[in-house]
């Protein structure tokens, strides 16, 4: 079961006042695939993923979810298909666990907010998934960053979307919930064919990880393509001006960027 | 979909709805409770105040001529002379109340009140200026009073706004149109008669005195429109309160849905202005208490309103009976409650090292 839902960028050009970050930029997302954005720190990843959640309007160029214009269709309705997670979020004071995660659902809630069994439930596996359910009643702000983290995922699970965008979910977190995070999206687009665009820092995870990945440098897109056809040390280099070495990963297969620095470099033979 | 593996037996997805559920209700009779001792406390604080006073009533009396009977004096004392201030007394507080948890809510900030940001400046300014410059009194002083809060909220609003609106800068823009606010209340009082400058200065502590049927009815109209108005916008809270990223994200209509809540919260502290004065400190103080009372229920904006009838029903009673022979405006009483909270607030803030 694959998303049918697509979400593209045509000829998008974003910025904020005078400043232009992204120039005339195509993209289309494949629809029920994990797709990764890469790129050096402010080359507009995060800019370009917020544009498509309809969080910044665009200078020119539009954005299409099922080929309308993101910003011509009602808000609920975008929000009843499309989820997004920004960066550090933020939670009132001493709000619990289930009160959070239960805020997925506001876009599916009419104008009286009447609370039905259908909500329960998708909160209920929301959690579940995350395993948050334990920590229904505690207080969000009592939670380590790994299980906040996991709680604000829970929230974008329980809006139950077909697309699902998050900007940077991991990037403050330890390398074993760092793992837990991008298993879990991947179980949740296995299982459910949710589309699922993150930003990632790690190259090495996102390699892994994605199906799709880009890679952005100065708000273009430099080269986009499943990560064992396009990450080559040339790319590395090109993108991020690092020197490096491209191996297979031996866990999975997939490239694994070597970083070659200038000390602790053994010349090759 | 079973997420992560462990090895402890994991709930069915029934199981953990409904054990969702039980917590959902567990917290909503929670919520019930306490509003229901509120509401107490708040019919407690009436009671006692159409009770107590030069001319003591016993319960039964009271209980009398507020059912039709009784005689023409106690008549006289309950329904002309105490009744409608205890009344306007719990409805002032509740607007306050109403106002300053929607405001706190809605700008993730304890130190965001109508009075602290310039709305109840605006006010006191514009009822100042039209009873002393042009002599306006009575309902349309009431009037002046509303449209110089809404006035005020809209400047604050519009000076602080930068592609939206940041929480800690509309406090600190508020702050500085309050001050400015708060200078020309001052001049002006410099340019009139002792007399007038001494009712001004008794008015803008906040007073409840000689207040009667003719401050109540108006209030009571904008608070019936209003509040329902409010506690209907309140709906998209839960989604803005979460930053407006997020609550655009969740499909709220983020500009429009705030603008609405500031407005309804604005008009709220304008019309008890309007009715009392700006009574310190209730708009601030109701919410944290109620928040207190209810931890980990977001806003609570019922039980914050109920908490500003409770505080302002028992500081004017408070105020008119404490000391002897003399009558305290109930601004002076719920300020002495409030300032140490400030205080309280501050110090906390630069201990802990959190904002605000």
């Amino acid at each position: 079961m694959t998303s049918s839902h697509t979400l593209q960028a045509r000829q998008l050009s974003l910025g904020y006042g005078e400043r232009e970050i992204v120039s005339r930029l195509d993209l289309a997302l494949p629809p029920g695939r994990i797709t990764v954005v890469v790129g050096p720190n402010a080359c507009g990843k995060s800019t370009l993923l917020r544009a498509l959640a309809r969080l910044l309007p665009p200078l020119a160029g539009s954005v299409l979810l099922d080929g309308c214009d993101i910003h011509r269709t009602p808000t609920k309705e975008v929000a009843a298909t499309l989820g997004v997670l920004p960066q550090s979020p933020v939670a009132p004071d001493a709000i619990v666990v289930a009160d959070l995660v239960g805020r997925g659902r506001y876009p599916h809630q009419g104008w009286f907010r009447r609370w039905t069994r259908a909500d329960d439930e998708a909160v209920a596996a929301a959690m579940l998934a995350t395993d948050v359910l334990d920590l229904a009643d505690r207080s969000v702000d009592e939670l380590s960053g790994g299980q906040r983290q996991r709680v604000w995922i829970a929230m974008a699970l329980a809006q139950e979307t077909d697309v699902l965008l998050l900007d940077e979910p991991t990037t403050y977190l330890d390398i074993s919930h760092q793992l837990d995070v991008l298993d879990l999206l991947t179980d949740l687009n296995r299982a459910r064919g949710v589309t699922l665009a993150l930003v990632l820092h790690d190259l090495n995870l996102a390699c892994r990880y994605a199906d799709h990945l880009i890679a952005m440098k100065a708000g273009r897109i430099v080269a986009e393509g499943p990560p064992g056809d396009i990450v080559t040390a040339s790319l590395v280099h090109e993108v991020f001006g690092l020197r490096s070495a491209v191996i297979p990963d031996p866990a999975s297969g997939t490239p694994m960027v070597v970083p070659l620095g200038r000390h602790h470099v053994t010349p090759p033979a | 979909m079973n997420g992560l593996d462990t090895m402890a037996e994991q709930p069915t997805a029934a199981e953990a709805a409904a054990r969702l559920g039980r917590l959902r209700r567990h917290r909503r009779r929670g919520f019930g409770a306490v509003c229901l001792v509120l509401l107490l406390a708040v019919l407690t604080a009436l009671l006692v105040s159409l009770c107590t006073g030069d001319i003591a009533l016993p319960v039964g009396d009271v209980w009398d001529t507020l059912l039709g009977g009784g005689d023409a004096g106690s008549r006289f004392v309950v329904v002309e002379l105490r009744l409608p201030r205890a009344l306007l007394a719990l409805l002032v507080g509740f607007a306050f109340g109403l106002s300053g948890a929607v405001f706190q809510a809605l700008l993730r900030n304890p130190l965001a009140s109508p009075d602290v940001i310039g709305v109840s400046s605006g006010a006191a300014a514009a009822a100042v200026l039209a009873s002393m410059v042009y002599g306006v009194s009575g309902i349309a002083l009431s009037g002046t009073a509303l449209v110089g809060a809404l006035a005020a909220g809209a400047g604050v609003y519009l000076l602080a706004w930068r592609r939206g609106i940041n929480g800690q800068r509309l406090v600190l823009i508020g702050v500085g149109v309050g001050t400015g606010l708060s200078s020309i209340v001052s001049y002006l009082m410099t340019r009139s008669e002792v007399t007038e400058a001494q009712s001004a200065f008794v008015w803008l502590a906040g007073s409840l005195n000689g207040r009667s049927w003719p401050q109540f009815w108006p209030l009571f109209g904008a608070v019936v429109v209003l509040a329902p108005l409010t506690l209907l916008g309140s709906r998209a809270l839960p989604a803005l309160q979460l930053g407006d990223g997020t609550a655009a994200g969740l499909g709220a209509r983020v500009e429009r849905d705030r603008l609405v809540l500031l407005g309804c919260a604005t008009a709220l502290a304008g019309v008890a202005t309007a009715a009392a004065g700006p009574v310190g400190f209730v708009a601030f103080v109701s919410p944290p208490i109620a928040r207190r009372l209810l931890p980990g229920h977001g806003a609570a904006l019922l039980p914050a309103a109920l908490t500003g009838s409770a505080l302002v029903g028992l500081a004017d009673l408070a105020g008119q009976h404490a000391l002897p022979h003399t009558q305290l405006p109930v601004g002076l009483v719920t300020g002495v409650v409030g300032a140490p909270y400030l205080l309280w607030l501050l110090a906390r803030a630069n201990r802990v090292g959190q904002g605000g």
